[in-house]
């Protein structure tokens, strides 16, 4: 899977390539509007993702361009902005999806594998991992056999992490699409450590081998590892 | 061509001058028309009794008419038909002294008697140079002391201008001299010194924010900062540096987090936040936010009680009002200690309007921080360490989510009692 990133700034570009390419995408950094707007016309990529305040070219303006020559790659833009207008305004321009600044990496990947994944009908009907079974039509969770009694939020939640298994969700990702509250504002973030601790109790607590973590400061990932 | 606006004090005794010239005037022509109206009633009244005496010597004694004429000095002509029967000498009078006649008719004789009105045109004449000379004198006097009476009237303003224009930003808690309170200018500098009041405490409360602000700003600043330092000081294990940077990005997720509701305060005061309102059932808003947050009361062994009662419609932004009722009810089950209760309530007070309660069971606040709270930053307790308080946004933004929804927000508490906030909406 090829990636073009389309950022000025440095230490941000390179945050982005390190964190894309431990997830195996190949990279291809532009730091500038025009180098952008050439590789993404002479190159082909399965995904875009472009800053909107750039130097010399407007983000928009490039991705304008693009889309009216035929290009099909899904873009994810990158924007310090987040009145609604200018989240309009980038969707109007052909853009797939925003995300505003500062962002948290493991958003930034779950927005791209979602945008890759964009077209391919979700035919899941049941999710696992190591022992931890859930039906999403029975709504029934197993772990080694064992059934679970979980709550609505709790459910959601695990299937939440379960579908991004091995990666880190942030509590933004989870309050956004677990809570459902756009607002950013919004004091959630207690509201999702108790959920998680209460989740944790129910699925970690009576085996010995632990699959939710706590990634300090960054949030939650479901995964057998290191306890 | 340049026309000088004159001064408050010129045009003030101009129009004083007018006045008072206008009414002497007036008042001066009134006193001559009387005085002249009188004197020639009299004059008549005398000839009239001229004539009569006349008459009587005519129709008694004919032959008596010259020695009436001499005794008196009247100036007569008496005739019958076309002939004369007496005319005093010099008869009739005219040339310089002027003169004035009546005349006596019957049908054999007639009678004209006449007087010397010099007298009568003398006095008038006095009187006229008189007026003619108080008059310009009256008007100048009133000119002059209007404009010494129009001076010390004003005086206060002078100093008011003076004073006001030495008030700047850094002196706003200067005041105006109030003379006399109840005066016109007494009441123009005490609106003067209530908008100074009022501007003082805005400036005041942009200091205090810009204050707060910094040091919120800064203290995370200085963690990331410190926590970096320090450990860049020695060598640490993996799991150190995952400690640490952990610990880093606690803090850049705090000051996301200020910057977020900084930001969305900010919009919200520039009225730059597009509301889509809808009709909403408060009771529906109010049973959400309080199954969102009940983890947070069973975590602490709080009872959260919800009462809703009939229902309430109201019309407001559900997103932004379900902010606002969050923070409020987390709030409530921040400060409320484990195995308190907490009460909300979505129902209507007499007067018709929606009313949402959240009654906690905390320390309460104080009296004199009630009126504060809603600001930006501001503490109850401020030495609270920022791991127990959020932002010190929760409840400015509360506010606005309330008030843009056309409603207010009231606070009941005293210390050691609890809080409850009431937030009262128009119902639809």
């Amino acid at each position: 899977m090829r990636v073009l990133v389309v950022e000025d700034e440095k230490k941000v570009a390179k945050a982005l390539r390190e964190g894309l390419e431990a997830e195996h995408y190949d990279v291809r950094l532009a730091a500038s509007g025009e180098e952008g707007f050439f590789l993404a016309n002479h190159e082909t990529f399965d995904c875009v993702v472009l800053d909107l305040m750039l130097p010399h070219r407007d983000g928009l303006e490039i991705l304008t361009t693009l889309r009216k020559r035929g290009l099909q790659t899904p873009v994810l833009i990158l924007t310090a902005k987040d009145t609604v207008n200018d989240r309009v305004r980038g969707l109007d321009s052909g853009a797939d999806d925003y995300l505003v600044k500062p962002f948290a990496i493991p958003e930034l990947l779950a927005r791209i594998r979602a945008l890759l994944r964009r077209g391919r009908p979700d035919q899941i009907l049941k999710l696992q991992h190591e022992d931890l079974d859930m039906d999403l039509v029975t709504r029934r969770v197993v772990r080694s056999g064992q059934a679970l009694d979980l709550t609505v939020k709790e459910f959601e939640i695990l299937e939440y992490l379960l579908r991004h298994v091995g990666r880190v969700v942030s509590r933004e990702m989870l309050t956004r699409d677990v809570w459902r509250v756009a607002a950013r504002a919004t004091p959630l973030d207690n509201v999702i450590d108790v959920s998680i601790a209460r989740l944790r109790r129910k699925i970690d607590d009576p085996f010995p081998v632990k699959l939710l973590h706590t990634v300090r400061g960054v949030g939650f990932v479901l995964r057998r590892e290191r306890g | 061509m340049r026309i000088a606006v004159p001064t408050v004090r010129a045009r003030l005794t101009l129009w004083h001058a007018a006045a008072l010239t206008l009414v002497v005037c007036l008042f001066a022509v009134g006193v001559f028309v009387f005085v002249r109206t009188s004197l020639y009633r009299t004059l008549d009244q005398q000839i009239r009794e001229d004539l009569a005496t006349i008459e009587k010597v005519y129709r008694e004694e004919t032959g008596d008419l010259g020695e009436l004429a001499l005794r008196t000095g009247m100036q007569f002509e008496v005739t019958e038909g076309s002939t004369v029967i007496h005319r005093t000498a010099g008869w009739p009078p005219a040339g310089a002294v002027p003169f004035r006649r009546a005349a006596l008719d019957d049908s054999t004789h007639r009678i004209i008697a006449a007087r010397d009105e010099r007298s009568v045109r003398q006095t008038l004449w006095t009187l006229a140079v008189i007026m003619a000379t108080a008059i310009p004198c009256a008007v100048g006097v009133a000119i002059v002391g209007g404009y010494l009476l129009a001076g010390r009237v004003l005086a206060p303003v002078g100093a008011m201008a003076d004073t006001a224009r030495r008030i700047t930003a850094e002196s706003l808690d200067a005041r105006l001299p109030v003379a006399n309170s109840a005066d016109e200018f007494g009441r123009l500098a005490g609106v003067f010194n209530e908008t100074l009041s009022r501007l003082d405490a805005a400036f005041e409360q942009l200091r205090r924010f810009t204050a707060d602000a910094s040091h919120e700003l800064r203290t995370p600043l200085t963690a990331i900062r410190s926590v970096g330092e320090v450990a860049l000081q020695r060598s640490l294990p993996t799991e150190g540096y995952r400690e640490v940077i952990g610990s880093m990005l606690e803090e850049v997720d705090r000051l996301a987090r200020l910057v977020e509701n900084l930001l969305l305060l900010t919009r919200a005061e520039a009225g730059r936040i597009p509301l889509s309102r809808a009709i909403v059932d408060l009771r529906e808003l109010v049973a959400s936010v309080s199954d969102g947050l009940r983890v947070l009361a069973e975590e602490k062994n709080q009872e959260l009680i919800v009462e809703l009662s009939g229902p309430v419609a109201v019309h407001c932004d559900a997103t932004v009002l379900r902010q606002g009722i969050t923070n409020l009810l987390h709030n409530a089950i921040k400060y409320t200690p484990p195995k308190g209760v907490i009460r909300v309530a979505a129902t209507s007070n007499a007067s018709g309007d929606a009313v949402i309660e959240v009654q906690d069971s905390g320390p309460g606040i104080p009296a004199v921080d009630q009126q504060r709270v809603f600001e930006r930053f501001y503490r109850v307790d401020q030495a609270r360490s920022r791991d127990t308080g959020g932002t010190g946004l929760g409840l400015a933004i509360a506010r606005w989510t309330v008030e843009a929804s056309g409603g207010r927000i009231e606070l009941e508490s005293m210390a050691g009692q609890g809080a409850l906030f009431r937030v009262v909406l128009p119902r639809f």
